[in-house]
């Protein structure tokens, strides 16, 4: 115990007097949640708020136009401009406009769309009730022009694309409607005229499926941004960690310390155990920007649920995984260079496979089994789990034993590796 | 001889995997409480691998090694207790200070509280640091690093202290203050002193006996100056290169 607390000072006083080392354990941690959930966060904003700019250029002025300037108005997934086809005249100039990047993208709705739409609906019910013809003759086509900068996100593309067909449709069949109401009308020799309503037979509510029945969910960038950043921040953790592992194991510090009483081993367990700490702090100060900070830039409080010892197992457990890979990092190579490269890259690649970048599920199935083999897929499935589900110990008990097991399989190929490298024979 | 056998060696050898020469052949050697011995060698004689060795770094290929009765087979861990050990690269934390170097050093060594504090004061003032020992190591001299990496093989009072080159690469004063350091050490604390040096001059005038090896034997073994009356020299370095001849090798 005495030699556990005597590595503990030494390392805390190494990590204290290390300027740089603070910088890439706490500050750069920080930074990085920051900057990725407020960049995050604009994405969410624009998709889900006002904030795309798109033309609307309604040469039509009649039914179809208003119903579709009214549609994306309600919709919400844009920053509409309406025009009447008095400011921007020709597609060139749309264009031209698209492309020095004042609108994403423009939709332009030809004049007399609805007339047209009207002598075509009219055309077909006339046909129906007259029956004289089963020959509808070819309808007279409306060229809706869709203008896209080529920049744009496809699902954004997708989203004005379905709404305006969603409007067009919905616009066409209360034509129909109509129509063929004044035609009955005109068969029964009635005055009546009937009222169509404006609301629609569906209604759609959009619902989160949640362990937590009681628990409602909004997503928002800061819930599902801190937990992967937080993430891939501790097990950046490997990189002063390794470098220290091989620094101390190349110096000459190496053959006094494994001269003192007592094994050497229990001096690296000092130095594993200051990591741990260190990465349980960086999450709590990562939890806590996203609790006090976060939100006085605008953005939700982040919501950690109410399952404390589940959360405190997870994070334990994924901070003892960091650290173990740190070790193992340390162990393997021979100098700072090399575990830094080979560190930082495989983190690269682990978070990239565990959905710390774009979501597991719109990956390749090929991509979706691999991502299931990476620690940090297993901690973010975790920690969703207790952030956005609701879930408790019992949903995440699977993602600890993982990391559990990754933190001995590590823990045991480092003192196999140690062995080799430092055999005395 | 000043005492009781402290350390001694047993046909020791040393055959590194992939080597076909020995690094150390059958070496046999007593080393005496109380006394000051130089082993003695050009680059490439085996001192370093001798060293490891008793130091429980390296695993001899053959023999035995006891020191204070233990054997470095068995009885490692008891070993380790009673002995110091000076390596020939600076053995410290560079951004730590001296300070705190030695306070983790005598920590490890089981010393606590208010007893490590002032032996640590102790040998900081004894040693000439007076008003450096709190700035970081890397700051130093080459002679301070050294101090102070001395200082972290006595702080805890061992019985045989083990030092390996501890003089490289000083000047000539640093040179001569530190093994008045180890002359007092072994006048005042009975510490029995081993350690390997090429520096002839300060074995001569500080050591109680002297080994001459090269090619991982012993070639001649005494007081310097019997030495120097044995092969009728002027002083050590012509016993050296007597025995280790004047062509440089690699």
């Amino acid at each position: 115990m005495h030699r556990l607390i005597s590595t503990l000072i030494k390392e805390v006083k190494l990590l204290i007097v290390d300027k740089t080392g603070i910088t890439v354990l706490f500050v750069m941690p920080v930074l990085l949640v920051f900057i990725m959930t407020l960049i995050q966060h604009e994405a969410y904003k624009s998709l889900s708020q006002s904030g795309i700019p798109v033309l609307l250029v309604n040469n039509d002025n009649d039914s179809l136009g208003l119903a579709i300037e009214n549609g994306f108005k309600k919709f919400g997934i844009c920053d509409l401009t309406v025009d009447d086809g008095t400011k921007y005249r020709s597609s060139d100039d749309i264009k031209k406009r698209i492309v020095e990047g004042e609108f994403l993208a423009a939709l332009v709705i030809p004049k007399n769309s609805t007339n047209v739409l009207r002598e075509n609906v009219a055309e077909m019910v006339n046909v129906f009730f007259d029956q004289k013809s089963t020959v509808i003759k070819e309808p007279q086509q409306v060229k809706v022009e869709i203008i896209i900068d080529p920049t744009a996100n496809k699902s954004f593309v997708m989203g004005i694309n379905s709404g305006l067909k969603e409007l067009i449709s919905s616009i066409k069949t209360k034509i129909l409607f109509q129509i063929m109401g004044e035609k009955i009308a005109q068969l029964l020799e009635s005055d009546s005229k009937a009222v169509l309503p404006e609301s629609d037979f569906f209604v759609y509510e959009e619902a989160y499926a949640v362990r937590d029945l009681k628990k409602t969910y909004q997503p928002s960038a800061v819930q599902h941004n801190i937990p992967a950043w937080a993430i891939f921040s501790i097990f950046f953790i490997v990189l002063p960690l390794g470098g220290s592992i091989i620094y101390e194991r190349s110096e000459g510090m190496f053959i006094r310390l494994r001269t003192f009483p007592g094994n050497y081993l229990s001096i690296l367990s000092g130095k594993l155990f200051v990591y741990f700490l260190v990465a349980i702090v960086q999450f709590v100060v990562i939890i806590l920007l996203g609790k006090y900070v976060m939100p006085l830039l605008g953005l939700s409080v982040l919501d950690i649920g109410t399952h404390w010892l589940a959360l405190t197992a997870l994070t334990m457990m994924l901070s003892l995984a960091a650290v173990s890979y740190g070790l193992l990092i340390g162990t393997l190579f021979n100098t700072p260079q090399q575990s830094a490269v080979f560190g930082g890259i495989s983190i690269l690649i682990m978070s990239a496979l565990g959905g710390i970048w774009v979501p597991v599920n719109i990956m390749p199935p090929v991509m979706q089994t691999i991502s299931s083999l990476s620690p940090l897929n297993w901690a973010l499935t975790g920690y969703y789990e207790l952030f956005i589900k609701g879930g408790d110990w019992y949903a995440i008990q699977y993602q600890v034993l993982k990391l559990g097991l990754f933190f001995v399989f590590s823990i045991v190929i480092s003192y196999r590796l140690y062995k080799l490298k430092t055999r005395i024979n | 001889m000043k005492g009781d056998c402290c350390i001694r060696i047993s046909n020791l050898s040393k055959k590194y995997p992939g080597n076909d020469s020995f690094a150390l052949k059958e070496m046999n050697l007593d080393i005496f409480n109380g006394e000051i011995f130089g082993l003695l060698g050009p680059n490439g004689a085996g001192k370093t691998t001798f060293f490891s060795i008793i130091c429980g770094l390296l695993q001899a290929s053959s023999g035995n090694a006891e020191i204070a009765g233990y054997s470095i087979s068995k009885n490692l861990e008891s070993i380790k207790k009673i002995i110091g050990v000076v390596p020939q690269d600076i053995a410290l934390y560079p951004t730590l200070s001296g300070r705190d170097n030695l306070l983790f050093i005598g920590r490890m060594y089981g010393l606590k509280g208010k007893v490590l504090k002032e032996r640590v004061q102790e040998c900081l003032s004894k040693f000439g640091f007076d008003k450096n020992s709190d700035k970081p190591v890397k700051n130093y001299s080459g002679g301070m690093k050294r101090r102070i990496n001395l200082i972290g093989g006595i702080l805890h009072e061992p019985s045989i202290l083990l030092l390996d080159e501890p003089i490289v690469g000083m000047d000539v004063q640093t040179r001569t203050s530190m093994m008045e350091h180890l002359k007092e050490l072994n006048v005042n604390k009975k510490m029995t002193i081993l350690y390997t040096s090429h520096y002839l001059e300060q074995a001569e005038l500080f050591c109680d006996r002297v080994a001459i090896m090269d090619q991982g034997k012993i070639l001649c073994l005494g007081s310097p100056l019997e030495l120097i009356r044995q092969e009728n020299g002027t002083d050590l370095e012509d016993v050296f290169l007597k025995f280790t001849g004047r062509k440089i090798r690699d």
